[in-house]
């Protein structure tokens, strides 16, 4: 188990430095130069040129991508004197923009991105579950056949179209909510709740779609499993052999996917964000791209790729715990 | 901006906030406007008494000249550099923290300050409302080369209580302002908090929700166009504030590239243009009125003309073809430059299909937003033409002509002479009013001089923007102002009701 | 599974890499697929798709719009550019009404758009199933090193924020050809998903007798592969390829939704979904045109390659 974790681990690391390696290089050849970027109107070759070595970057790419690890660990810090501000681990650098570090911009909106996550996770997880065990245990039935049509048709649904449903129907036109206003929870639960409320239902849309045909296609192929059929030879009642025999097996393919689905979104849901206008890492990335801002797209591409990673690291420990059937291995 | 600094900052002269007459400059530190040698080269200027920071200290004239001084530091250059452009200043001269003292300026004593100019500035008092004119406490140690931008030290009835980049401002009151010595601001509300980065169709509908404490609120910006059609209500209409943003948006052509450096082709655009079509692009009749001229309708000495005239400004394809075969040119190709936001590629698209009825393809080149403008400024980088706009810092031909069209003003970067005019009867024209000091006669030279520039067709006048906001209910004493991009004087405004 | 909304998972999940079924006749197979009144409807609408999008030109002629023409006289300029008449200004001259503020006709930038939604995901689907397949055939077959390469790069690729990096490429990217450049950027995140399959596909048909049976005797190396492999491959392909298309046609738009697809003023489904996104109160059919659009070509593909799966695994021939 301890190689095994070892070797793991390692792989992980390595997909890391891999990734920041290439994302630094997309950025260091293709993005226009920063320094123009930072020096505005009234710029001179001379000020372009004092703020290139200032920022480093007339050095060669594998100094500066070094210098960037180290400082990443070790922090540095913008300006000079009193009023510099620090970068502290982990330090992604400083936003071209707005000159604050990126990790603290990040780190600001990730309580936003996890609400979004987690709030549409819950009913993902629910109505996939939920939907995909009946359809597989009742399979070919009126309700397994509802709970595809559904599905299917939630799954073509691109999650921006059903945003713009969602808000004309239940606010234009039925006005069951009120229209999206950033509030703080403090201020007024309800307005809060109910500005997540569309953001939730829009995400879980999709990946409910996919879990409950995941769900539904494990738990048949499940129950076709010898083991299965042995228990209900054995006399066993069919209920108890789902509960105790059938689901567990089932539902590990569904940890696999939840741990990567989840750990993409909370670096933020790109699209849903910036339709309901919510100021998370997703707003911040696309706001990020329109600006130019490439040090905080960096920043935030390096953050998703540190969530799947470890998500794919704890993925594949819990299974080897979960599944009876898989063996670690060598 | 000088919407918000005016709440925090106050400068030798500033723009009235008499409605109507926004634009307008007036005394606001200084006593009169100022008193000048025959020339203008040398002006001098006397301060009220009891006027404050917000640390308590008197503004002394010592503290002028080191806010002057300090906008020489290339670092904390902000906003027109009219403070290099007008001061007689050595070459090399790179603001107190650097250079130390500068001699042009003296302070005789503290209530008096000379500035010793390198030109004759006849509207010098003008350029003193821009924010590099804004005073700071004489003290580098205090105030350092980065304090202001992390708590900037006040002067106007507002200061600064916290501050989160890109997101709020919460400002509260200035105890050491005194209402008495300013007759710009009213300065009604206790504090006033700013947020930023919402949503513009969020805000909108805020506005036109009207609830909880959006009746307290006003918004920055013009509506949506696509929010024009909700606001047709007589409660809503009486929350509207509308006028006009006095600023110029126009297609600007690269003179010296080729088909373009041709006088008959740019007149040819000129004329198939469909300024209606842009318009609607922009937002429609409501937030874009078509201009045939340069200078904004509220310029002093504003003449109207229409050199290239169509019906309903729909564009004249027969007279632009007509004058492409005079040149000589076809199947001409040209690159526009846009700004990546919905509402200029509109436009840049609506140009593409009027020059296309023309023979005259266009590719558009879209730039992302917070580049456009260092790019067009930038000659290596601009292609053959854009569409940008120009707001005048104060409203006078004087701010709006020379920087867009004097030969002089062609720099390789941060060029604001997109069009890279360097006409000789221009250049001699634009020195020539530049001396005038009867203000009158100058401006009637000036909208002149816009006619004779028009002729040369470096631009095509599109459209002067309007600005349409909303306001909450409880909101009272708003109205559009021009010197404020036609948003809501933040420093007239006030609730009706406090206590709500 | 594929899936549209590009914020899940951008690949295949669903498509099991279990032991490959021998592939039943090509004839049996439309067969039983038409048999179905669903892949007939789906694949009856993408028929009808493709046709627009062919004949654009010659429907646009008829109906008397281009995609890119202004009609100021089809908006009130005084309501901030909203289209006259109901419905988002459906008419007989526009079909499917038209923009607001531009008065640019909505029929037209949606066949037009069909156009641009269907080269780009058919070409990344062509160029990921022949990426996908060469690479996972060889993964697959020969193991060892070459199959530790091969894996490896496709959990790197896989472990990638891909939106978040397509979007971070395409907005660093010059314009230049931006069909091309999509195309580039999805197939290079797209592969993968496809390549998995195979290879565990492949896996297990190398153990199989007569694959087995090819190797012992000596065939030639190409023999065993395109005689032997391929062939049995055959119907994951098409699954696969069916599978995936939507996904590229869901990410395209979400691409071009976010701002960095094709350029304007070439018509794209989903930037005419963005650029509703402020209308959709006063003007639905705006976005409901483009919307339904989007929905419906994406809903074809998946209708027709879940059946596909069906027919081919033998659960339901």
């Amino acid at each position: 188990m301890a190689g095994f974790l070892l070797r793991r681990g390692l792989f992980a690391i390595g997909v890391l430095v891999l990734i920041s390696i290439i994302t630094y290089g997309i950025f260091f050849w293709l993005s226009p130069d920063p320094a123009v970027t930072i020096c505005g109107k009234a710029c001179t070759p001379e000020t372009i040129a004092t703020i290139r070595h200032e920022l480093g970057l007339d050095q060669p790419f594998w100094l500066q991508y070094v210098q960037f690890v180290v400082h990443f660990f070790a922090g540095t810090e913008y300006g000079t004197g009193p009023t510099a501000t620090p970068c502290t681990f982990p330090c992604l650098g400083f936003s071209f923009q707005t000159h604050q570090a990126v990790w603290s911009m990040i780190s600001s909106r990730l309580a936003v991105s996890a609400t979004v996550a987690i709030g549409a996770a819950v009913l993902w997880l629910l109505a996939g579950i939920v939907g995909g065990v009946i359809g597989g245990i009742k399979q070919g039935t009126w309700w397994d056949r509802a709970g595809l049509t559904v599905a299917l048709g939630s799954i073509s649904l691109p999650n921006y179209f059903v945003a713009l449903i969602l808000q004309y129907l239940l606010v234009v036109q039925l006005r069951w909510l009120p229209f999206p206003s950033a509030v703080k929870f403090s201020d007024s639960p309800t307005q809060w709740f109910a500005n997540y409320l569309m953001p939730w239902i829009v995400l879980a849309f999709g990946y409910a779609a996919m879990y409950l045909r995941l769900v539904r296609a494990s738990v048949i192929e499940t129950l076709s499993e010898n083991f299965l059929r042995t228990a209900r030879a054995k006399g066993l009642p069919s209920s108890l052999v789902i509960r105790r025999h059938a689901l567990r097996p089932a539902l590990t393919p569904v940890v696999t996917m939840f741990g990567m689905d989840f750990a993409a979104l909370l670096g933020g849901a790109v699209i849903v964000e910036t339709v309901f206008g919510l100021n998370g890492v997703g707003k911040l990335t696309s706001d990020s791209i329109t600006k130019n801002d490439q040090p905080v797209i960096m920043g935030v591409t390096l953050l998703v790729a540190f969530f799947v990673v470890v998500a794919n690291l704890v993925v594949d420990i819990l299974y080897t715990v979960l599944d009876p059937r898989v063996r670690i291995p060598r | 901006m000088i919407n918000f600094y005016q709440l925090i900052y106050r400068t030798l002269t500033t723009f009235s906030s008499k409605k109507g007459e926004g634009s307008k400059v007036v005394p606001d530190l200084a006593t009169d406007m100022g008193q000048s040698n025959a020339d203008a080269t040398v002006w001098t200027f006397h301060l009220k008494k009891n006027i404050y920071f917000s640390t308590g200290a008197p503004i002394t004239s010592k503290d002028v000249k080191f806010g002057v001084e300090r906008a020489f530091d290339p670092k904390l250059a902000v906003g027109a550099p009219y403070a290099r452009l007008y001061l007689d200043a050595p070459k090399d001269y790179e603001g107190p923290y650097k250079s130390g003292d500068l001699s042009s300026i003296e302070t005789p004593d503290d209530s008096t300050i000379v500035f010793h100019l390198n030109q004759s500035v006849p509207e010098f008092a003008s350029a003193l409302t821009e924010p590099v004119f804004t005073p700071f406490p004489d003290d580098p140690d205090t105030v350092t080369e980065t304090s202001v931008d992390q708590k900037p030290v006040s002067s106007g009835p507002y200061e600064v209580k916290s501050y989160t980049q890109g997101s709020s401002i919460a400002l509260v009151r200035n105890p050491y302002w005194k209402a008495s010595t300013d007759s710009v601001r009213k300065a009604y509300p206790d504090k006033i908090d700013f947020t930023f980065g919402v949503d513009a169709a969020t805000v909108d509908q805020r506005l036109i929700s009207d609830q909880g404490k959006d009746v307290d609120t006003i918004s920055g910006n013009s509506v949506l166009p696509s929010s024009l059609a909700k606001l047709q209500t007589p409660q809503l209409k009486s929350r509207v504030v509308e006028g006009e943003s006095g600023c110029t948006t126009y297609l600007v052509m690269n003179t010296t590239k080729p088909g373009l450096n041709n006088v008959k082709v740019r007149q040819a655009i000129s004329y198939a243009i469909n300024k209606q079509q842009v318009v609607d692009a922009a937002g429609g009749n409501q937030l874009a009125t078509i201009t045939n001229t340069m200078l904004p309708s509220n310029t002093p000495g504003y003449q109207s003309f229409d050199l290239y005239p169509s019906k309903d400004s729909k564009g004249d394809p027969a007279k632009a073809k007509e004058l492409l075969k005079a040149a000589g040119v076809s199947n001409l190709s040209l690159i526009l430059d846009t700004r990546e936001t919905d509402t200029m590629i509109s436009q840049s698209e609506a140009i593409q299909q009027a020059l296309a009825k023309v023979g005259i393809t266009v590719k558009i080149n879209q730039i992302d937003a917070a580049s456009f403008y260092q790019t067009i400024g930038t000659t290596s980088e601009q292609h053959d033409m854009t569409v940008t706009g120009w707001c005048p810092d104060w409203a006078s031909g004087s701010t709006f002509l020379p920087p867009l069209f004097q030969g002089s003003q062609i720099f390789s970067q941060g060029n604001s002479n997109v069009a890279q005019l360097n006409d000789p009867a221009v250049n001699a024209q634009i020195e020539k009013i530049e001396k005038m000091t009867d203000l009158t006669e100058a401006n009637k030279a000036w909208s002149a001089l816009d006619k004779q520039i028009n002729e040369l067709a470096p631009t095509v006048p599109l459209y002067y923007a309007k600005a349409v906001s909303l306001v909450g209910s409880n909101v009272g004493g708003a109205y559009s102002d021009p010197q404020r991009a036609g948003g809501v004087n933040f420093a007239t405004v006030g609730l009706l009701d406090p206590s709500k | 599974m594929t899936v549209p909304n590009a914020e899940a998972s951008f690949g295949l999940t669903e498509v099991e890499a279990g032991p490959a079924a021998s592939t039943p006749g090509r004839g049996r197979v439309v067969r039983a697929l038409l048999a179905k009144p669903q892949v007939v409807a789906a694949a009856g609408f993408l028929v009808l798709l493709v046709l627009l999008a062919v004949l654009a030109p010659v429907l646009t002629a008829i109906e008397g719009s281009g995609p890119n023409a202004f009609h100021s006289g089809a908006v009130d300029s005084d309501l901030g550019g909203m289209p006259i008449g109901a419905f988002g200004g459906v008419s007989g001259a526009h079909w499917f009404g038209v923009e607001p503020q531009t008065g640019r006709d909505i029929f037209a930038r949606i066949v037009y758009g069909a156009q641009v939604s269907l080269t780009i995901s058919l070409a990344t689907t062509a160029v990921t199933t022949v990426v996908g397949v060469v690479l996972g055939t060889v993964a697959g077959y020969f193991g060892g090193v070459v199959d530790t390469v091969i894996s490896r790069l496709m959990d790197i690729l896989m472990a990638f924020p891909a939106l978040i990096f397509m979007i971070a490429i395409l907005s660093a990217l010059p314009d230049g050809n931006r069909t091309l450049l999509l195309i580039c950027v999805l197939s290079v995140f797209g592969w993968p998903y496809i390549a998995r399959v195979i290879r565990g596909q492949t896996m297990s048909l190398r153990q199989r007798e007569f694959v087995e049976a090819a190797r012992v005797s000596g065939a030639r190396l190409r023999h065993q592969l395109f005689a032997e492999v391929l062939p049995n491959l055959r119907g994951t392909i098409i699954v696969l390829a069916t599978m995936a298309a939507p996904g590229y046609i869901g990410t395209e738009a979400a691409l071009s939704f976010l701002g960095v697809g094709v350029v304007p003023p070439t018509p794209s489904w989903g930037q005419m979904i963005a650029a509703s996104v402020n209308w959709f109160t006063v003007d639905p059919t705006y976005f409901l045109i483009p919307g339904a659009f989007l929905f419906l070509t994406v809903m074809s593909f998946i209708v027709i390659g879940d059946h596909a799966q069906k027919v081919l695994d033998g659960r339901e021939a």
